[in-house]
């Protein structure tokens, strides 16, 4: 019975388990266990069922044809080979998945190009022994005094002091 | 240090951001005279020169009475000497105190600007870390397409072990119905040959059997002691 199902491919577990979220860790666990308790399911089927020792029987039972008949019948029978449906949805899963994903990689590439932006700014920035207020206000925009909208002193709600 | 001339609009250039201003001040001498000025007088008159100088003058004012000695003297005299009796004393405190505040302000703008920075490292760490997670995806397709895989395969073999199993049984069936058949026909053969045998055993055989079953124990009676 060769041609089958395609191979299982070893899954390396500890890689997997490295790049699980820990958000995620619980639906993991129960993917590994349900993985786990198939994979020993499969090894505690033999892979051929033991050959019926025709002989033996041919010998032993008196009925003439009946021996012969069940061995005939026996060769002949092929056991269907059950239908691979979900293949096809996991493949559709994973493209899915692959489109996902390069947009999240976009927007998280975005996100570290303003980062790197500000962090830019932030390291390049003269040292404050050096600066005038007009420099501060300058690197840090927060912290001008905004004169017309409070244009008595001290230039801000006095909750903020 | 003396005096630095800050070069601004020397050439075309502008200077930007401006070189920052020296820290301390020109140096004077006694409070009062710039130290250029002794620098100055040095090469004509040595190092007394501008003592000299001074003292000369002094006396010229007091002698010629241009400064007139009056009253005012005397509080200038009493005012003066107090407050450079407090400089003197308390002045390196109470810079040392103005200069904590300043450095105070700056330490907490510099530990702002420090964090943010410390917080957009962390940051960008934490989405190069997600990106590297997602590339892992492709192990979750692959645990499940084994899982399927594995399910297939279970399901295949237990339907091979059915089928040998169902053959098996059947055969076995034959050959024990068999065997138990040949069992009960030999059973039965056993006693149909015993019961006719007995049925052949007439009366008057028995009778004879007996009498001489009764005889030969009567044979051995005599023979036999009984054993206590």
């Amino acid at each position: 019975m060769a041609g089958r199902r395609a191979a299982v491919k070893a899954i390396d577990w500890v890689a997997f388990a490295e790049r699980v979220p820990p958000n995620q860790r619980a639906m993991f666990n129960a993917l590994k266990t349900r993985s786990d308790a198939l994979s020993a399911r499969l090894a505690a089927l033999p892979e051929k069922p033991p050959t019926i020792d025709w002989a033996h029987y041919k010998a032993a039972v008196a009925k003439a044809g009946l021996v012969d008949e069940f061995q005939s019948k026996f060769s002949a029978l092929k056991v269907p080979e059950p239908k691979d449906t979900q293949t096809a949805k996991i493949d559709a899963q994973e493209a899915e998945a692959a489109k996902s994903t390069a947009e999240y990689v976009q927007a998280s590439k975005a996100r570290i190009a303003q980062y790197e932006q500000q962090l830019q700014k932030l390291k390049s920035m003269i040292p404050f022994e050096q600066m005038t207020l007009e420099d501060l206000h300058d690197a840090f925009p927060e912290t001008k005094l905004d004169k017309e909208k409070y244009p008595f002193w001290p230039h801000k709600p006095i909750a903020d002091l | 240090v003396l005096h630095v001339t800050r070069p601004l609009h020397t050439t075309q250039q502008s200077l930007a951001p401006l070189p920052p201003l020296p820290e301390k001040g020109g140096e004077v001498r006694h409070g009062l005279i710039p130290e250029e000025f002794f620098q100055f007088l040095y090469p004509k008159t040595g190092v007394t020169g501008p003592y000299m100088l001074g003292t000369g003058l002094l006396l010229y004012l007091l002698s010629k009475e241009i400064y007139v000695v009056n009253h005012e003297t005397v509080a200038a005299a009493c005012i003066l000497s107090v407050i450079i009796y407090g400089v003197k004393k308390f002045g390196s405190d109470v810079a040392a105190f103005a200069d904590k505040l300043n450095e105070e302000k700056v330490a907490r703008a510099l530990a702002v600007k420090n964090e943010a920075i410390k917080d957009l490292e962390t940051a960008i760490e934490m989405e190069k870390k997600e990106q590297w997670r997602v590339e892992g995806r492709s192990y979750l397709f692959d645990a499940k397409r084994n899982n399927i895989a594995m399910l297939l395969e279970t399901n295949y073999r237990e339907r091979l072990l059915m089928v040998y199993n169902e053959v098996k049984k059947r055969l076995d069936y034959q050959v024990a119905m068999q065997n138990l058949k040949r069992q009960k026909e030999q059973d039965h053969m056993i006693q149909w040959v015993e019961k006719n045998v007995i049925q052949s055993i007439t009366p008057q055989q028995q009778k004879e059997s007996i009498s001489k079953c009764i005889l030969d124990l009567k044979a051995l009676s005599k023979s036999a002691q009984a054993a206590v």
